[in-house]
């Protein structure tokens, strides 16, 4: 399907999907960023700064696929929207910790870790699905994406496994990190009110479909640590795909687009 | 391992391969707990911008190197003539007068290009 | 008692030493060198590291802010370059104090210690995202000039390094000149964010070469590493090639120089300009700049918060 041959409903659907795909890749990049120069180890910092800088790249694909659709510029798209009108699931906007990145931050290593690889895998499930997507431009997208999912995929894998495997109190920190994680894990895989319509359109497995093939790949890693997937998993009440969003969203929109907001017509 | 040796911040020398028909190339060296996270450092740390088809990654303890004692025995002296073409150009005068072109390093070398008929 | 052998063999190995740099030879890590130059090597590296590492800290400050995709795609990817240069410049002065039986745990320990200097430009605040740019332009141009002048470094582990590292610096440069053209091409307000900046670094960016002399502040290295050729030209030299190449650029701008007596003064082929405050370099340098401590907390709290990180991993080493 090209942009040429959608009718309005369709291209209704590629548009909402996008707006969630975006966002998230978007957020999820913008929390990676504020660890840059913290990390625990320096060979680490430079290496998660390229996955951080990857996702950015994703997120930029998607709102140029929006742009295409006429839904305006990428960067305004990026960086004008208000809280509500977001689409990114509330794991992403999640704080990486008290206090601020210039200031005080008592970030936590096992968050991250735990919040990026789960992520990564939820990720790299819907993009193994967008490669077969009916709209054309995402598809390809899709495979770029996947090419850089690779490495993200076996970096934080790799803490989560030896995290997990090490010291009991690293042992420890981990759980309470996967705990708060699959407290915020309810939306990922959600599309929200649009899902029926996104469902019509084949432009991706269904929710139901992608959480099955989640659990199926995600499980033998967890076992491996000992750990299982909660039963609460999925159900909590805040949907990010709905609009409905914390406060942290809002602490991260006021910085990133602090300068944006000067003048949102010119060129920096 | 002793006690001393079991420092987060190991050693670890890096080396890869910008292509499939190039042969490995030191990089530089970078400090992990174990292999498989100087693995994960690696590319980053020092491939980003170029190509890069295969790392490999070694425990400088693995390396055995040569110390300043040992280095001598790298002299050697410069008398080898015989084991080089250098010592034999003196057949290209003597080809010449059987009317021979000397088959000498370029020459020869450019026999894998040639093509079959 | 003195052993005369030994005192004869250290001051031939020394004059041997000494004719390989002359030769243009490089020194490796297991070569003999006098403690004197193992000693200002490994000032000068960790001290160049550590400024990658510290200086990365107020770039990252405008990656969240900055107002466009490409624009915090450009600033992660410069201070990531920051981080990865402060990596391969430890690695080759971890190398050099192995002999002293000191890692890369003592040397993070000795800069949350304030033992460790770190360049005067990483302790000044940043107050817009004309500095953004201008620390891309300017200060990294700064940093381009004292790192080229080593690139034939005797040091042949430092001389590789800051290959690499000069590489990457053209990138920043024209990422830093990116932001600021945008800017000098823009509104009044984008203009005036500029020179308010140029106005706010310009003491920073003459304190970074370093003073002249020892006169002014009571020490300098420059002496030990012209005399081991680490480095070929002096403090003011360096200054003075800074002005020579930049000025013109900043004028171009429609920029004003915020120190109206500089100029260059043709029969000397010289620039005259108006002295920084030294006094404050000499407090800025001991971690008394706008910004020393907080940096300093900054990353000493995320270290400390995470060595549960270091702990584990080493406690499964078998």
């Amino acid at each position: 399907m090209s942009i040429t041959t959608l009718n309005p409903e369709n291209k209704k659907a590629i548009i909402k999907l996008l707006y969630q795909l975006a966002d998230d890749d978007f957020l999820y990049a913008y929390r990676g960023s504020e660890w840059l120069g913290l990390a625990p180890h320096i060979e680490e910092d430079v290496a998660s700064s390229s996955i951080a800088q990857d996702s950015m790249g994703h997120a930029a694909m998607f709102y140029r696929l929006l742009e295409e659709l006429g839904e305006g510029n990428a960067d305004d798209l990026a960086h004008a929207r208000q809280s509500h009108e977001r689409k990114n699931c509330i794991l992403v906007e999640r704080v990486n910790g008290p206090g601020s990145y210039m200031e005080n931050a008592q970030y936590d290593w096992a968050y991250a870790v735990v919040r990026n690889y789960l992520y990564t895998t939820a990720k790299k499930v819907k993009i193994q699905s967008l490669k077969q997507s009916s709209y054309q431009p995402l598809a390809d997208v899709a495979v770029k994406v996947d090419m850089e999912l690779h490495y993200h995929l076996l970096h934080w894998k790799t803490w989560f496994i030896q995290l997990l495997s090490s010291t009991d109190e690293a042992r420890a920190r981990m759980k309470d990190a996967y705990v708060q994680v699959m407290n915020d894990f309810t939306d990922v895989f959600s599309f929200g009110k649009d899902a029926e319509l996104i469902k019509v359109y084949n432009l991706i497995d269904t929710e139901s479909v992608l959480k099955q093939k989640w659990i199926d790949t995600i499980t033998p890693v967890l076992e491996s640590v000992q750990l299982e997937i909660p039963e609460t998993f999925d159900t909590g009440k805040l949907n990010g795909r709905n609009g409905d969003h914390t406060k942290d969203l809002q602490g991260a929109l006021s910085i990133l687009s602090e300068v944006y907001d000067m003048n949102p017509a010119v060129a920096w | 391992m002793t006690n001393e040796t079991k420092t987060f911040y190991q050693e670890y020398e890096v080396f890869s391969k910008r292509t499939p028909t190039a042969s490995f190339q030191h990089q530089f060296s970078l400090l992990a707990p174990n292999e498989e996270m100087a693995i994960v450092m690696a590319q980053e740390n020092f491939m980003r911008r170029e190509p890069v088809y295969d790392i490999w990654v070694v425990n400088r303890t693995n390396i055995r190197r040569l110390d300043q004692e040992e280095k001598q025995i790298l002299n050697r002296l410069d008398n080898k003539e015989y084991r080089n073409t250098k010592g034999y150009g003196y057949l290209k005068k003597k080809w010449r007068h059987y009317e021979q072109k000397m088959f000498d390093e370029k020459e020869i070398l450019s026999w894998g290009k040639e093509k079959s008929k | 008692m003195v052993n005369i052998s030994s005192v004869v063999d250290e001051s031939e190995k020394l004059e041997q030493f000494i004719q390989r740099i002359e030769n243009g030879e490089k020194i490796e890590v297991d070569d003999w060198m006098p403690e004197e130059y193992r000693i200002a090597l490994i000032k000068l590296i960790s001290m160049h590291g550590i400024s990658e590492i510290m200086g990365a800290l107020p770039e990252k400050e405008w990656v969240p802010k900055a107002p466009s995709l490409q624009r915090k795609l450009g600033i992660m990817a410069k201070v990531q370059d920051e981080m990865g240069h402060g990596q391969l410049l430890l690695r080759v002065a971890e190398d050099l104090l192995k002999s002293y039986g000191k890692n890369r745990g003592d040397l993070m320990d000795d800069l949350f210690k304030g033992d460790l200097k770190f360049h005067n430009v990483f302790h000044m605040a940043t107050k817009t995202w004309g500095d953004a740019g201008l620390i891309g332009w300017l200060v990294d141009g700064a940093a381009i000039i004292t790192q080229t002048n080593m690139l034939n470094a005797s040091y042949g582990p430092y001389a590789r390094a800051l290959h690499r590292i000069c590489a990457e610096e053209v990138f920043h440069a024209q990422h830093g000149e990116a932001i600021i053209m945008a800017l000098a091409e823009g509104t009044e307000v984008q203009k005036e964010m500029i020179q308010d900046a140029l106005n706010r670094w310009w003491p920073a960016l003459l304190m970074f070469f370093g003073p002249a002399s020892s006169d002014t502040t009571g020490a300098s290295k420059q002496d030990v590493t012209i005399k081991y050729k680490i480095r070929t030209k002096s403090n003011e030299e360096l200054r003075q090639d800074f002005f020579t190449k930049y000025i013109p650029r900043i004028l171009s701008l429609g920029l004003t120089i915020p120190d109206p007596t500089i100029h260059f003064d043709e029969e000397k082929q010289t620039w005259i300009y108006q002295q920084p405050d030294w006094n404050e370099f000499k407090q800025i340098i001991k971690n008394k700049g706008p910004r020393s401590q907080e940096r300093l907390n900054l990353r000493r709290t995320s270290y400390e918060n995470n060595a549960w990180v270091r702990d584990a991993l080493a406690a499964v080493i078998n």
